[in-house]
């Protein structure tokens, strides 16, 4: 590794000392306490070219950019939230304005299962600081900028995969452990994205016991070729670190090792960190060694001092099925043009889908019904109506209009018409509309007396 | 007995304590170009003087600034001397230190190679986790050989570093006990050993690795000094005790200067900041310090009566340390800069053309005013009357010349150079000021309540000081303050600074372990359940009192927490633990010194006035800083 390669790296590292979700969760203060004494420890921040900055707080207008937080915002989001977001734009700010090569958002909590529509904390997350950060990308610096999102944390990035379901300048991986074994359940081979971001999500499930070997396979196999054809304007890592071999709520075997050489390979512009919770075993090595990556620095001694070398290594079943993984994958991206979408999405005007999302975090059911306006000028406005209840508590039933980037006149004069037609509407308590190009957000509540 | 029973008991010594008899303090800087002296007594200054250095003879440099404030005074008064030197600080950029041998036991991590640090470094198996476990054994056996190795070359020094040995520090004494074993068996020894964890209890290995090389590199120097002090000293003058300042303002004894000499670096702008901090009226009030020369600006900043300290330690030279250190920018600005016009872009055209003056960040001489060539701030200044120095007509003239040269009348040309240079001294101050209020926080408190330290004060020091700092707190509408003394406000520094000692404690109660590295102490909690925040605060307040001891503090009333960070240890959603980690402090507070009586009333917002009547020479002196 040759001095050529250093990169300029800024370090958004906010470990929110005094804020958990609760005493015992493991989103606790502690978390990333290991991780701080290693990277000081490492003197990783005298190094040149490796330079700390605080983050910035997170304003309303940048979270409602993304999410449609039921009832408010402000009664969703708590100020961790806030600085945790604000830290991945204070990273974006860095990239874009040139003051560093790359930046390393090192935040809690994580924020990758955070859906469109919030109604409180799943998997964690409230809100998705990736997709605040893209958003923000986009208003600041060119709502035509190519992003592709590479998720490798352990746990399929479905909140991700839900605000860019339908949103064709966002190419979205998630590699993780396959979901019929591990939450959230989900992240399969046939989610592709919708109508008119068909092919532009992808998920790599991998088998239990994927190690270094598996994940770089699906690197170098798959996900650098992917990205070659792709040519985004800027690369982000959601880099999950509990696909680490001591991860207590996992069964993969990825090493601090491991994850430097993606980092490498990789070369993301922006890293976010999500998940993982081996926060002594795992998170002080990872973290040190995949900054050390980012910095072009050499990484080959940066190991856990556990390190358990055999007894981790991939069985070969393992790497058979990430292989037949990967193949099916491959084929898909190579064909995705080729798919009739009609066969997928019907022929109709309007594509409908109906889910159930369970909050896991706040023990919240959302049962949500989806429309998504086929169009064959735009990607088509989406309106979500969504209920969600807590228990035996009164379900909270909300109505949201999404607009997207780039829309043609028909679809925003309907979208128009949709909202007014829902604030009229009996049954929805609360009525959205999220207008990404004009950078517009509405919010009605019905008044109880009209009920 | 509990805790709590003897921590009372143990304020009641320090009550003792205080019956400290107050006696003369005189301060000695001797710096570069000049030693400086100050006598200080009941909190006032009694006298100062300024004598040239003589290189090389810091003894002699001294005694002749002692010589000169005691000129008036009884020879036989009792006092205290408190000594700041450019020993050490020139070794080390002079790179003039000892060899020494450097053993690093870095564990995994960044290859030590990375590190640039500008020295060898041999490598030890052996490593230590975060949490301060053994993860890694010494092998005695590569500890001798490497040893050996160190050994062949005669009079070298010894430092021994581990990765996390500031959590547990039993790889570095291993090495040392091995290593005094083999002086008793096979050689002489080293000449001195410095142990990274007894330097500083703070994170950060390659700096721990830094402080101790440069702490084994300048001991022989400083051990070489202080005992020419003492011989010179305990004969015939009547000095009770010796102090050396440090680079973050506080002092330490003669004794515990030969065994962490690295301490003294920097004392010379440290004291000049304890100076600043002692000699100002309204002392608790936010305070930025600017220390104006001929060729460069310090700027300092004091909250609420405190100065801030370097987020880690010491810089010097190419190395950085965990040496603590006052927080201090310097920028290439001062009286004697260069003065440059900029060249209007093109597309500023239209706009108001008048020429845009740059300063510095060079130094050309001495200003036209006085016998130089190039026109300086300084010659701006006395052009306009607003400073008498050396030859108004003469600066007058240069000024005048230069400006016709870009169009401009005199008058208008020595104004737009002084409003150059209070436009990039705001400049700068506010930079620090960024910086300083950007700094990382860790907690969400701090993030959304940050602390206030906008100041509210500038104070200045220096020659140039009368003339540009009541400008520039027009332009930042704040209050100003020049100080009387500031020539010697280094000496005054030296004089009214205090002892200070830190200690850093790390309890764990899930390993049952406490440890504070600056005391070799590595123990066990017995009562894992019962040992909550306020045993730990107790605990380090305990040790800092030992500390305090240690260095001959017998004022040790002001013991202080200065950090602090306690975290519940969850492991599969159950509580099995808690972190402690608690830095305390004997203050580093300043004595408050005053200038004489009624100066304060006088000086305060007052109009600036300079000094009439002194010789050409003196003037120089005083305008130059
Ligand atoms: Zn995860
Ligand atoms: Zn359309």
């Amino acid at each position: 590794m040759g001095s050529t390669n250093r990169k300029k790296v800024g370090l958004v590292f906010f470990p929110a000392f005094d804020w958990a979700i609760s005493s015992d969760h493991p989103e606790r203060e502690e978390r990333l306490l290991y991780t701080r004494d290693q990277i000081v420890e490492e003197g990783l921040l005298d190094v040149p070219g490796i330079e700390e900055f605080r983050p910035t707080v997170a304003d309303e207008n940048q979270i409602d950019r993304v999410h449609v937080c039921v009832p408010s915002t402000s009664e969703v989001v708590t100020k961790s939230h806030m600085i945790a977001a604000g830290g991945t734009i204070t990273a974006a700010d860095l990239v874009f304005t040139g003051q560093v090569d790359r930046a390393f958002a090192v935040l809690r909590p994580p924020g990758h299962h955070a859906n469109r529509i919030v109604h409180g904390s799943r998997g964690f997350c409230t809100i998705n600081t990736e997709a605040i950060m893209v958003e923000h990308i986009r208003h600041t610096y060119g709502p035509h900028l190519r992003i592709a999102i590479v998720d490798t944390d352990a746990h399929h990035g479905d909140g991700t995969q839900d605000i860019f379901y339908n949103d064709p300048g966002v190419l979205h991986i998630s590699i993780h452990q396959d979901g019929r074994t591990l939450y959230p359940g989900s992240g399969f081979t046939n989610e592709r994205g919708g109508p008119k971001a068909y092919g532009h999500t992808i998920n790599v499930p991998l088998p239990p016991g994927t190690g270094d070997e598996g994940l770089l396979y699906v690197l170098n196999e798959l996900v650098l070729p992917i990205l070659a054809d792709y040519q985004p304007d800027i690369v982000i890592n959601a880099a999950g670190q509990d696909n680490h071999y001591s991860d207590p709520l996992t069964n993969m075997n990825v090493t601090a090792q491991g994850y430097a050489q993606l980092t490498e390979l990789l070369a993301p512009d922006l890293v976010v960190l999500e998940g993982g919770y081996s926060i002594e075993g795992a998170l002080p090595y990872v973290n040190a060694a995949l900054l050390l990556a980012l910095a072009g620095l050499d990484y080959s001694q940066a190991v856990e001092p556990d390190f358990p070398g055999d007894k981790i290594r991939q069985r070969p079943q393992v790497t058979e099925t990430v292989k037949t993984v990967v193949g099916e994958l491959q084929n898909m991206w190579v064909s995705r043009r080729d798919v009739d979408l009609g066969r997928i999405f019907g022929e109709g005007h309007i594509f409908e889908r109906q889910r159930s999302i369970y909050y896991d975090t706040d023990g919240i059911v959302e049962e949500q019904k989806e429309q998504i306006r086929l169009c064959s000028v735009c990607s088509g406005w989406r309106f979500i109506q969504s209920g969600a209840s807590r228990g035996f508590g009164r379900t909270t039933i909300a109505a949201a209009v999404l607009i997207p980037r780039h829309v043609c006149s028909e679809c925003e004069n309907q979208a128009q018409d949709l909202y007014e037609a829902a604030l009229k509407k009996r049954g929805f308590h609360y009525v959205y509309l999220q207008d990404a190009g004009n950078d517009i957000f509405l919010k009605a509540q019905r008044k109880s007396g009209t009920k | 007995m509990g805790p709590v029973r003897k921590f009372y008991q143990w304020k009641q010594l320090i009550s003792n304590c205080r019956k400290v008899c107050f006696m003369y303090i005189l301060g000695i800087d001797v710096g570069g170009t000049n030693t400086d002296a100050a006598l200080i007594k009941d909190g006032a200054v009694q006298a100062v003087a300024k004598v040239p250095t003589k290189h090389h003879h810091l003894i002699d440099s001294t005694l002749a600034a002692l010589d000169s404030v005691l000129q008036e005074q009884d020879k036989d008064i009792p006092f205290q001397l408190h000594l700041s030197t450019t020993l050490s600080t020139n070794a080390i950029i002079e790179e003039q230190g000892d060899p020494v041998f450097v053993l690093g036991i870095p564990g995994p991590g960044m290859r030590i190679e990375e590190l640039n640090l500008g020295f060898d470094v041999e490598v030890l198996t052996g490593s230590i986790d975060h949490r301060g476990r053994e993860v890694a054994r010494l092998n005695s056996r590569e500890v001798r050989q490497k040893l050996a190795e160190g050994l062949v070359s005669k009079d070298v020094g010894l430092a021994v570093v581990g990765k996390f040995s500031h959590r547990n520090p039993s790889h570095e004494l291993e090495v040392k006990k091995i290593a005094r074993e083999m002086v008793n068996t096979e050689t002489d020894g080293f000449r001195h050993i410095s142990l990274g964890h007894r330097l500083s209890g703070l994170p950060n290995f390659p700096r721990r690795l830094a402080t101790s090389f440069l702490n084994a590199s300048v001991a022989r120097r400083q051990a070489g000094f202080a005992d020419m002090v003492e011989e010179l000293f305990t004969k015939g003058r009547n000095v009770k005790r010796i102090y050396l300042l440090k680079a973050d303002g506080g002092t330490m004894t003669l004794k515990d200067s030969r065994v962490r000499p690295v301490e003294t670096i920097l004392s010379g702008p440290a004291a000049s900041i304890m100076g600043a901090g002692s000699l100002m009226t309204h002392k608790d009030v936010n305070t930025v310090i600017v220390d104006i020369g001929g060729t460069t600006t310090d700027i300092a900043v004091q909250v609420g009566g405190l100065p801030v300290f370097q987020r880690q330690g010491a810089e010097i030279g190419r190395h950085k340390t965990l040496v603590p250190a006052l927080f201090a920018r310097s920028i290439g600005l001062g009286g004697d800069s260069e003065v440059h016009v900029a060249h209007e872009s093109k597309n500023h055209i239209g706009s108001n053309n008048s020429p845009k003056f740059v300063l510095g960040p060079r130094r050309v001489g001495v200003p036209v005013a006085l016998g130089g060539e190039k026109i300086t701030p300084t010659d701006a200044a006395v052009a306009l009357g607003l400073a008498a120095l050396g030859d108004q007509k003469r600066a007058q003239r240069a000024i005048a010349e230069f400006g016709h040269e870009i169009g401009l009348d005199a008058k208008t040309a020595a104004k737009s150079i002084i409003g150059a240079f209070v436009n990039q001294l705001k400049t700068a101050v506010c930079e620090v000021y960024q910086y300083l209020e950007t700094r990382p926080v860790y907690t969400v408190t701090e993030l959304l309540a940050p602390k206030d330290i906008r100041p509210r004060l500038i104070v200045g020091l220096g020659g140039p000081a009368e003339v540009f700092i009541p400008m520039l707190a027009k332009a930042m509408d704040i209050s100003w303050e020049i100080l009387p003394h500031y020539q010697e406000a280094n000496a005054v520094g030296a004089a009214a600074s205090r002892p200070t000692a830190a200690v850093t404690l790390h309890a764990d109660t899930a390993l049952g372990t406490v440890t504070v590295p600056e005391m070799d102490y590595a123990g066990e909690i017995t009562d894992s359940r019962g040992f909550n925040i306020d045993q730990a605060r107790l605990q380090a307040t305990k040790w800092a009192a030992k500390r305090g001891k240690q260095f001959d503090i017998t004022d040790l009333e002001d013991i202080a927490i200065i950090e602090e960070e306690s975290f519940n240890m969850v492991r599969g959603f159950h509580r099995t633990g808690r972190i402690f980690m608690i830095r305390a402090q004997v203050r580093p507070g300043v004595r408050r010194v005053s200038a004489s009586k009624g100066w304060a009333d006088e000086h305060l917002q007052s109009k600036p006035t300079l000094r009439r009547g002194q010789s050409q020479d003196q003037k120089q002196e005083e305008f130059h800083g």
